[in-house]
């Protein structure tokens, strides 16, 4: 039997605007928080896998493996890859392939330090076609939403629960991220107030449905189940983990309502973990938009196609702290999620590792679900690179 | 966008909406595809191309972009969505063009949402000076308002004649209109220019006559508004419109901008005649386009008398010898070295000189092309139907149509300067479309074009019987653009802004 790969730490910095710090501050910061944690040194590490996006432009920086190997003092193996799941995904490959026995996984952005072009680069990054034509990083958002409601059959009195449910969202990933000492918005917002932003753009979604951009970073240490048990009592597993792709250019996909690439790579992920959905407790979703949560929710398999909007309103009408699905508590989003959390595009995947890691160890503070239960069994991160091009999805879960 | 060759690749599928069909699946693709992604490689060599230029679309979704990426912001606001070919089978992002209005009022997307849309050939978005122009049809306009729908189907030519003529043509003229006083001006929306102006008329000509593009071997395009100093805009035409045969992805054909004032197409016209009917051409039609954006400077700067009276506008005509509506029967043309108007390399507006302006130039080169035409010919006034002279304000035509000795029956249905402005190269040709439009077999129009430097060309027109025929696949006529219920009139600023462009 393959070594299971584990997570015996993780790291982070606030998200948010990080004006003075360079780059290497950041990760150096997410880096050595996951290295005293685990209790490791730096020549411990057998190789690193980083991430980013946009680190060569918006900071004009060269290979980032070179600051890395400046940072850390090694020359060991280092691979760079955009998202945070993609490049955890090649570490638990190698892992698992007996190939390495601790490796660090990194991931940072600093988008801010390019914000006035930052939404152009977003979106020759996922969807160029689109580009060419006009669209922006939120049009293909509203679009999605204006073909779930047209092919879900959503009118009249149900559009106005729609709409509200969406507000719901952001509103409640507002409220998450108070608890949340790392998160970019840690402050309360109001239903009232993602409507109006929505009335002002003349959209059908406004600022406070949307993620916003972010500098952050985030780490952390993985290694072989063996490994694990010596420098951790509780390591966190990763029991299975899948991605899958989609076109490049939204509008041709034959269904604009969904992420064929999130539902594909869950269903796989599953498979893999030998778990059942039922199990899972806390999830943490890639909320770009609210919409994204909303479908999520349906492509994960959490909701059926077209009802996630109605879970979600009849939830949060009296917000208890989780969404109510057939009886069932599903914790969604508990950092706060893109939306309050922040969105550093090479770091949020490693945001959202972090959350469910701690959650799972019973270690999320004043954000713990389940804490009489002793912490939840299992969770799920779902990230995607792009507009839906590729989701990832990671099974989590304790011994 | 910096790089040439991306640009290059872009265009190639943008600006003519290309895809491919699975012979196999029927799966059709925005994209130049292969194989099927379906059916993998068994469907190699059976993926047919698709043109969706010439079709129309329907706007599934749409969503409306007020925070434009950086390139875009120059459009201002604009209605943005998806679009969706053949029931459904390809679906292509697109952005809405030719609005204005719309966007002040209440947004309700669902009453936009499933309306039929027609490509427009556009500027893409604004870059620095010096780039590249990019353009790109993924912009669209809804197809029950100014641009209607109309389908190109080749017709196999009938009958050849003795004379080659016009065998179609097509005038474009923008939605956007300035009113000022009695004239009425086209203004070009922010996303075009004498580019997209000549494309747009070169394709209607092709809906108009029905000839295969493949078969035009050469093309002209005169404009004096060219956006480039150095590359022609003939070349963006012949690609787009696939003129001539391709070759792997080089069109067969010649392309060649002119430049002589306001007479750069009109003096073609018997290069063209001629080409097609030289029988070691090997040219069966050829294209004639005048096109301008054209340029005055601010009406409170020197040279800002012209502001008055410019418009915007295309024309195009395609010679050949078969199914011709209108024989050429003869021409004569005259030039002398007189500097009455010019624009030196790097200026942005053109100058009078003011002189030379009027009788010297205008006055005196028309009168002898007219004249000399008619004494040629053995015409008198009286067997002439219609008379079309080049047209900078009102008064100059008027004045010269008279003094020639024409009526008003004879000259005013030519004239379109208080409708359009003047559409410098593509004035004249403008006034002989508008005839066109109208004209009856056997009658006998008389064009004189007059351009700045300067010189005219007479051309005389005999029509055929044919012209009734074809006229059914002329929608955009001069008549339906003048009077369009769909007209969006702008005020001065904003004609302005628009006219400068991305």
């Amino acid at each position: 039997m393959h070594t299971r790969p584990a997570i015996v730490s993780v790291g982070r910095t606030k998200f948010g605007e990080h004006y003075e710090k360079e780059p290497e501050k950041l990760i150096e910061e997410a880096w050595l928080k996951a290295s005293v944690e685990a209790g490791i040194e730096r020549k411990d590490l057998e190789a690193c896998y980083l991430s980013d996006y946009f680190l060569p432009i918006t900071n004009k920086l060269g290979l980032e493996e070179g600051f890395l190997s400046e940072l850390t003092e090694l020359h060991v193996p280092m691979e760079v890859t955009r998202s945070f799941s993609s490049a955890l995904s090649s570490a638990c490959n190698a892992i698992q392939a007996g190939r390495y026995s601790m490796v660090l996984v990194g991931g940072i952005e600093k988008m801010t330090d390019r914000w006035d072009k930052i939404r152009d680069d977003l979106m020759l990054l996922e969807d160029p076609w689109s580009y060419y034509a006009g669209c922006t990083p939120e049009a293909n958002h509203e679009l999605m939403l204006r073909a779930y409601m047209k092919k879900h059959g959503i009118k009249g009195e149900d559009v106005e629960k729609l709409n509200a449910a969406l507000a719901y969202v952001s509103v409640k990933n507002h409220l998450h991220a108070m608890k949340n000492e790392y998160a970019q918005y840690q402050r309360k917002i109001t239903v009232e107030q993602v409507l109006k932003a929505r009335r002002e753009a003349r959209r059908p979604l406004g600022l406070y449905d949307y993620a916003p951009i972010s500098d952050g970073a985030a780490s952390l240490i993985l290694t072989s189940e063996e490994c694990a048990k010596k420098l951790s009592d509780k390591p966190v597993f990763i029991r299975g983990f899948s991605s899958a792709t989609d076109y490049l250019t939204f509008p041709a996909r034959d269904d604009v309502t969904h992420f064929l690439a999130s539902e594909i790579a869950m269903k796989n992920a599953l498979k893999t973990a030998g778990v059942d959905r039922s199990e899972i407790d806390v999830v943490e979703l890639y909320d770009q938009s609210t919409v994204m949560e909303m479908v999520s929710l349906e492509d994960l398999g959490f909701c059926e196609k077209g009802k996630a909007w109605r879970t979600i309103h009849d939830s949060c009408q009296d917000y208890k702290g989780y969404y109510e699905i057939d009886g069932r508590e599903l914790f969604v989003n508990m950092n706060g999620g893109l939306k309050a959390d922040g969105n550093p595009l090479g770091a949020t995947g490693g945001a959202q590792i972090f959350e469910v890691f701690k959650q799972l160890r019973g270690e999320a503070c004043e954000r713990q679900v389940k804490s009489e239960e002793g912490a939840p069994k299992y969770g799920c991160v779902l990230e995607m690179e792009g507009f839906g091009t590729k989701g990832y999805v990671y099974i989590l879960g304790g011994d | 966008m910096s790089s040439e060759p991306i640009e290059r690749r872009v265009s190639y599928l943008g600006d003519r909406l290309m895809g491919r069909r699975c012979g196999i699946c029927g799966k059709e693709y925005f994209e130049i595809k292969d194989y099927c992604g379906t059916c993998g490689r068994k469907s190699y060599g059976k993926m047919a191309d698709i043109d969706l230029f010439y079709d129309k679309g329907t706007l599934e979704y749409c969503t409306l972009v007020n925070e434009p990426t950086n390139k875009f912001t120059k459009l201002g606001n604009f209605i943005y969505g998806i679009v969706s070919f053949h029931n459904g089978k390809i679906r292509v992002p697109g952005r809405l063009t030719d609005q204005m209005a719309l966007l002040d009022k209440e947004l309700d997307f669902s009453s936009l949402e499933d309306r039929e849309v027609v490509p427009r050939f556009r500027r893409r978005y604004s870059v620095e000076t010096c780039d590249v122009v990019p353009t790109i049809s993924l912009a669209f306009t809804f197809a029950d308002e100014y641009y209607p729908f109309q389908r190109y189907e080749t017709v196999k030519p009938g009958k050849e004649y003795d004379n080659p003529g016009i065998v179609g043509y097509g005038a474009y003229t923008s939605r956007f209109r300035i009113k000022e006083e009695h004239i009425e001006r086209s203004v070009p929306f922010i996303d075009e220019d004498s580019i997209t102006a000549a494309v747009e008329a070169g394709k209607m000509a092709l809906i108009h006559a029905a000839v295969d593009s493949s078969l035009v071997g050469k093309v002209y395009v005169g404009s004096e508004s060219n956006p480039y100093a150095v590359k022609p805009i003939a070349s963006k035409v012949a690609q787009v419109l696939k003129l001539g045969e391709e070759d792997e992805d080089v069109q067969g054909v010649d392309a060649v901008d002119t430049e002589f004032a306001c007479k750069a197409a009109t003096s073609m016209f018997k290069d063209a005649a001629s080409l097609v009917s030289y029988p070691k051409s090997n040219i069966e039609y050829a294209m004639v386009i005048g096109a301008d954006n054209s340029q005055a400077a601010p009406r409170d700067c020197a040279g800002g008398e012209l502001d008055l009276f410019v418009g915007y506008g295309g024309c195009a005509f395609i010679f050949g010898k078969k199914d011709v509506i209108a024989e050429i029967e003869g021409w004569y043309s005259c030039t002398s070295d007189t500097p009455d108007f010019w624009r030196r390399d790097g200026e942005p507006y053109p100058m009078h000189g003011g002189r030379f302006t009027g009788d010297p130039a205008y006055f005196k080169h028309v009168r002898k092309a007219a004249n000399k035409l008619m004494e040629r010919l053995n015409l008198q006034v009286s067997d002439v139907n219609y008379f079309v002279a080049h047209q900078p304000n009102v008064q100059f035509p008027m004045r010269i149509a008279k003094e020639l000795g024409f009526k008003e029956e004879q000259y005013l249905p030519s004239l379109q300067v208080a409708k359009f402005g003047n559409t410098y190269s593509g004035s004249s040709p403008i006034g002989l479309a508008a005839v066109l439009d109208i004209a009856k077999p056997e009658e006998r129009i008389l064009i004189v074009s007059y351009g700045s430097g300067a010189g005219s060309d007479a051309y005389s027109f005999v029509v055929t019987s044919q012209i009734l025929e074809k006229r059914k696949r002329q929608k955009l006529t001069l008549k339906y653009q003048a009077e369009n219920p769909f007209l969006e009139y702008v005020d001065y600023t904003t004609y302005r802004r628009l006219k400068n462009g991305m």
